[in-house]
């Protein structure tokens, strides 16, 4: 049995158990959640652009974005067949309420309620991007209005159940309240600081360089930068750099836009340099342009200062030609593909993982807070899992890596990193090779691994830790070549079936 | 320091004050008064070289550093996408421009480098240089019209944020600055920890004013000024300045107004010279002109003991007797068993032992809390936080424990003038006596005893900028900054077997925790030691600058009876002839010192 058909059982035990006691709704829940799609939530400090980003996400323009702080009430976004948003109050039965969207944002009429008194609001938007995953928008930490900064605490940081499986995290640059935020957000028992569950995003990086045209690459070498700090290891896997509004507008270029930008980038460099020097300098100089103000403050809204600059450069240079040319050179430029195959390869390619462990902890803390008889042998098959399930062995050694417990030379860490599926459970990130390398050579790779891990678990000189980790490695380069001799193997199918889905 | 001293563009205010000082020097030579010389010298040296602070605090990555930069035309502060700032950069007048890194040391160490290679030394750094000395701050030189009157701008490390030990050393320094320049830039509105922040900077400095960095980049700063002004409406009296440093340095480099007026700096230039250095170069100006006034007046008595006696020789041994007795009193002002000499003595041992107590129970109760935090989480978990949290919440609590010596050291320092002048001030008046038509109103006396005591005040003052204002809390709080609790062994085994797993994992928890706790303690006995001893040391130089102020001026008075004594008693013995043309020569001595008086009060307010 693999992890899905033993949690999935394990599931059922349960609900056998719990049939008929108030919990049974719970565990319900528990078991479509696990067939549902991975939750993803975005979090960060206020004004981290959570909302821009999910947009960018989505490809549309669905949650309201402004200068101020403007997320008040967690926000789930969720694929269906019907447009439709529903507010679960603190006190109450949730209802449905109404909302209109011209050409921007979602607008929902709160139908009186004040944002506090709202627990969340759930939006179901039929949309091929929220299909893999649902995506949780959260009010930003570090409000100064403070319920809505606990919501997005709740939210993450529940003792039990995480309503997330994974979390998404903006940081504008690494601040120490971050930090804090992502420890609270790991949970101790599946696996220690777990970063398995977490990426970090270098959110609004076109700020870094306050704009200059090469802020992207000053923001990528700061991500690389995070992504090796000791810190940050620990609570993420790793860090992307991403200009959110960029790639929002990217998603959502409309040719009107491609036709302003085209005007100016029709101007001289110099010119535009001069009328782009500051956001208010754009808005006021140079009539001759033939935009009005408010054209050019909506421009300004959708791209920044650094969008305007940008695009006129691509434009001038013929490197995009077409709005459909520009929206691409945007979006890469962006990183939001970046982030997109990041998602992949760490999120979507271990669904089962994750979900497999959401529910996991969700039948821990049942079995512990509410114990009857049955529940016993529940209890006991949970831990059998989380103890011996292979996926599990290999988050605990990858933790125990980033935590930095595990002593060894840069190079064999490095290579176990890799071999326990820490840069994706592919087989080529586990074997450090390039995806269209051919059979033969994974095998062989694969056998040269397992040789290699073997010697190491066994030599008597390798230190404790070392060793119970390179027991793990043995089996997850048995794991490999089992696959490669046509061994059926849930992660490997599941991510076929992911590419099917994109 | 005198290497940079008399700038050309010297503030008008100090020049006036210096040519004042100057003036009085001249009277204590001429009238044989070298004592009284020395004071005022001492006075010349401060107009030189007056050290009004401009302290530039903020988040992190909000553009201090530019900030600087832009406000001062130059680019000597490194500004960097990634790193921060990880020193204090003292930014001050220099006719050539240059920098020195300063050492912990008493006084200072300083070293010369090359202005090029700042950026080595100043932004943050991975790892401490293996082997070097840390340096506790950069003294940066420059020759700019705006620094002439003395001002230095500090630039403070913005690394770890507003909450870590460099946001509470940056606290220390604001606390003796002239001016605080909050930083945040228009990406955001304030966040709670700004605010909190601005709050703490606002009761340790009431000219405070809020700078909104980067408007040329945010199209919605407007907007974020707004919003912020809604949240500082809980702290009134901080104003906002938008501004954009990008701008500000491409007006300069290119000499554009129009430019220059849209980076807004032309208001943050005003502010900082015209409230700030002009508010402080007045205050500077009228209490150096206190000092001259204090002077003349001295002088003035001696002169006017012997005039009584010239004019009324029959009255002279009554004023005789009279003189001999305030001579007895000032004698008992110099000795050790002085009033003010008692109180402060005193004084100084109570406080060594109050603040000491305050530090104890402070670190006291930060164990507690630590030891409360390691048994709620695993250290294997949590140790950085509890680490950076420990740390941070130490360079707190020293914080206040300074804010503390600093209230009470004040309050000291009061007593001991007002118990010196209860004791001095009789002999002025006195010495006043004999003129009688001379007598100053009652109010007026006030006024210059708000004068005296300001000045008085001010070498209290000067002690403690010594210990506070960057130097030593900067380097006290670094060097915190450099002591860490140190990892803790946390022998995590990586426990794979199902019947191990829980009862390994909780005994290698309580193994955990029990190191933790102990890390804690080492750490906080030795932030106890070190701070102690700053306390100690600090305390003991306060102790000796004002043991030495008050000492010299009784000297000083001292001196003026014996004096006025010397002088009565040879006035008994002249002739009519010599009487009257003494009395004539007394008169125009007189005249002139009473007109070098009259500007100084002017200048004095």
């Amino acid at each position: 049995m693999n992890l899905v058909e033993r949690t999935r059982a394990t599931l059922a035990k349960a609900l056998d158990v719990y049939r008929g006691t108030r919990h049974e709704p719970r565990l319900a829940a528990v078991q479509d959640r696990f067939d549902e799609p991975l939750r993803v939530a975005i979090a960060g400090r206020v004004k981290a652009g959570k909302s821009t980003l999910l947009n960018a996400l989505v490809g549309e323009r669905l949650a309201p974005t402004d200068a101020g702080e403007c997320t008040r009430i967690v926000t789930w976004y969720r694929d269906g067949h019907t447009y439709e948003v529903l507010a679960r109050p603190r006190d109450g039965e949730p209802r449905q309420l109404r909302f209109h969207r011209d050409g921007g944002a979602l607008e929902v009429d709160l139908a009186g309620y004040a944002p506090e008194d709202v627990d969340e609001l759930v939006i179901t938007w039929p949309s091929q991007a929220l299909r893999t995953a649902t995506l949780i928008d959260t009010p930003g930490i570090g409000s100064l209005t403070e319920t809505s900064a606990r919501r997005a605490w709740e939210l993450l940081t529940a003792d039990e159940e995480t309503p997330a499986d994974a979390v998404l995290y903006l940081m504008r640059h690494l601040h120490p309240q971050d930090v804090e935020f992502l420890q609270a957000f790991r949970d101790t028992e599946v696996s220690r600081p777990n970063p398995i569950n977490a990426i970090g995003v270098l959110s609004r990086a076109d700020e870094i360089g306050v704009g200059r045209l090469d802020s992207m690459a000053s923001a990528r070498k700061i991500a690389n930068r995070l992504s090796t700090d000791p810190k940050v290891r620990r609570v993420v896997q790793t860090v992307v750099p991403v200009a959110g509004l960029l790639a929002e507008t990217a998603a959502t270029l409309t040719e009107t836009e491609m036709q302003q930008l085209r005007r100016i980038s029709e101007r001289s460099a110099r010119e535009v340099e001069g009328l782009l020097l500051s956001a208010d300098r754009f808005v006021e100089k140079m009539p001759e342009l033939g935009l009005t103000s408010m054209e050019r403050q909506a421009l300004l809204e959708r791209f920044g200062l650094f969008g305007i600059r940008l695009a006129a450069a691509l434009l001038r240079r013929g490197v995009a030609t077409t709005a459909t040319e520009l929206a691409r050179e945007l979006a890469g430029r962006s990183g939001v593909e970046e982030l997109r195959s990041v998602l992949e390869t760490l999120f979507f390619e271990r669904r089962d993982i994750l979900k497999s462990r959401s529910a996991l902890l969700a039948l821990d803390a049942l079995t512990r807070a509410e114990p009857r008889a049955g529940s016993e042998a529940v209890a006991a098959a949970v831990e059998e899992i989380i103890a011996s399930a292979h996926p599990f062995r290999e988050l605990r050694v990858l933790s125990s890596l980033r935590a930095g417990w595990v002593s060894g030379k840069p190079a064999v860490l490095e290579e176990l990193e890799h071999i326990i599926g820490g840069a994706g459970g592919g087989v080529h990130h586990r074997l450090r090779l390039p995806e269209d390398a051919d059979t033969a050579t994974v095998t062989s790779a694969a056998a040269r691994a397992l040789a290699g891990w073997q010697q190491r678990a066994e030599n008597p000189l390798t230190g404790h830790e070392l060793a119970a980790a390179a027991r793990v490695a043995v089996r997850s380069c048995e794991g490999i070549l089992a696959e490669l001799s046509g061994e059926p193997d849930g992660s490997r199918t599941r991510a076929a079936e992911m590419e099917r889905h994109r | 320091m005198t290497e940079n001293a008399r700038p050309q563009e010297a503030s008008p205010a100090l020049q006036q004050a210096a040519q004042l000082v100057e003036l009085g020097m001249r009277a204590c030579e001429a009238y044989g008064r070298s004592d009284l010389g020395e004071r005022l010298a001492a006075t010349r040296r401060t107009l030189d070289d007056p050290g009004i602070y401009v302290v530039v605090v903020g988040d992190f990555k909000q553009g201090k550093s530019s900030l600087v930069n832009a406000l001062l035309g130059t680019n000597v502060c490194p500004v960097d996408d990634d790193v921060a700032t990880g020193l204090p950069t003292y930014v001050r007048y220099g006719q050539q421009p240059g920098a020195e890194l300063l050492y912990d040391a008493d006084p200072p160490e300083r070293e010369p480098i090359e202005l090029e290679r700042l950026r080595e030394h100043v932004v943050e750094r991975t790892e401490q240089d293996a082997g070097g000395r840390r340096p506790s701050g950069v003294v940066v030189k420059l020759p700019r019209t705006m620094l002439a009157s003395g001002l230095v701008v500090v630039d403070t490390p913005g690394i770890g944020g507003l909450s870590s030990t460099y946001a509470a050393a940056s606290l220390a320094a604001v606390s003796m600055a002239d001016a605080v320049l909050f930083v945040t830039d228009a990406a955001q509105e304030l966040t709670q920890v700004e605010v909190d922040y601005l709050r703490r900077v606002q009761e340790m400095c009431d000219t405070t004013i809020c700078v909104v960095t980067k408007t040329d980049f945010y199209p919605a700063w407007r907007k974020i000024v707004e919003l912020n002004q809604r949240h500082l409406e809980q702290l009134p009296g901080t104003d906002m300045l938008p501004v954009s440093s990008t701008l500000r340095a491409r007006a300069v480099r290119a000499e554009d107004t129009d430019l220059n007026a849209e980076s807004g700096f032309p208001d943050l230039v005003r502010f900082v010279t015209g409230r700030v250095a002009g508010g402080a170069v007045a205050r500077l100006a009228a209490s150096a002109a206190a000092d001259v006034v204090a002077v003349c007046r001295q002088i003035e008595s001696q002169f006017e003991a012997e005039r009584s006696v010239l004019a009324d020789p029959a009255a002279s041994a009554k004023i005789m007797e009279e003189l001999t007795a305030v001579k007895r009193r000032v004698e008992e002002l110099r000795g050790s068993a002085a009033k003010w000499s008692q109180t402060l003595n005193d004084g100084i041992g109570d406080l060594n032992s109050d603040v000491d107590h305050d530090l104890r129970g402070r670190i006291r109760r930060l164990t507690e809390e630590a030891d409360d935090l390691i048994d709620e989480f695993d250290p294997a978990d949590s140790w950085h936080e509890v680490e950076g949290w420990l740390e941070a919440a130490v360079a707190e609590e020293i914080v206040e424990n300074y804010s503390l010596l600093r209230a009470r050291a004040d309050e000291l320092s009061e007593r001991v003038w007002r118990h010196f002048q209860e004791a001095s001030g009789q002999v002025l008046d006195q010495l006043a006596v004999y003129n009688p038509a001379d007598l100053v109103p009652r109010a007026e006396v006030e006024h210059k005893m708000d004068l005296e005591k300001m000045s008085v005040r001010k070498q209290a003052m000067t002690a403690l900028k010594g210990s506070y204002m960057g130097i030593l809390m900067f380097t006290m709080l670094g060097s915190m900054a450099g002591l860490t609790l140190g990892p803790i062994a946390v022998g995590i085994g990586l426990a794979m077997g199902l019947g191990s797993l829980r009862t390994e994992k909780k005994r290698q928890l309580t193994q955990r925790r029990s190191q933790a706790k102990n890390a804690v303690r080492r750490y906080c006995d030795e932030v106890h030691f070190r701070v102690g001893k700053d306390l100690r040391d600090t305390l003991r130089r306060i102790q000796r600058q004002l043991r030495d102020h008050y000492s010299a001026r009784a000297e000083e008075l001292n001196r003026s009876t014996a004096q006025s004594l010397q002088a009565a008693s040879d006035a008994v013995n002249r002739t009519k002839a010599e009487r009257d043309k003494r009395l004539a020569d007394i008169d125009a001595e007189l005249a002139r010192l009473r007109e070098l008086r009259r500007r100084a009060e002017a200048v004095a307010g």
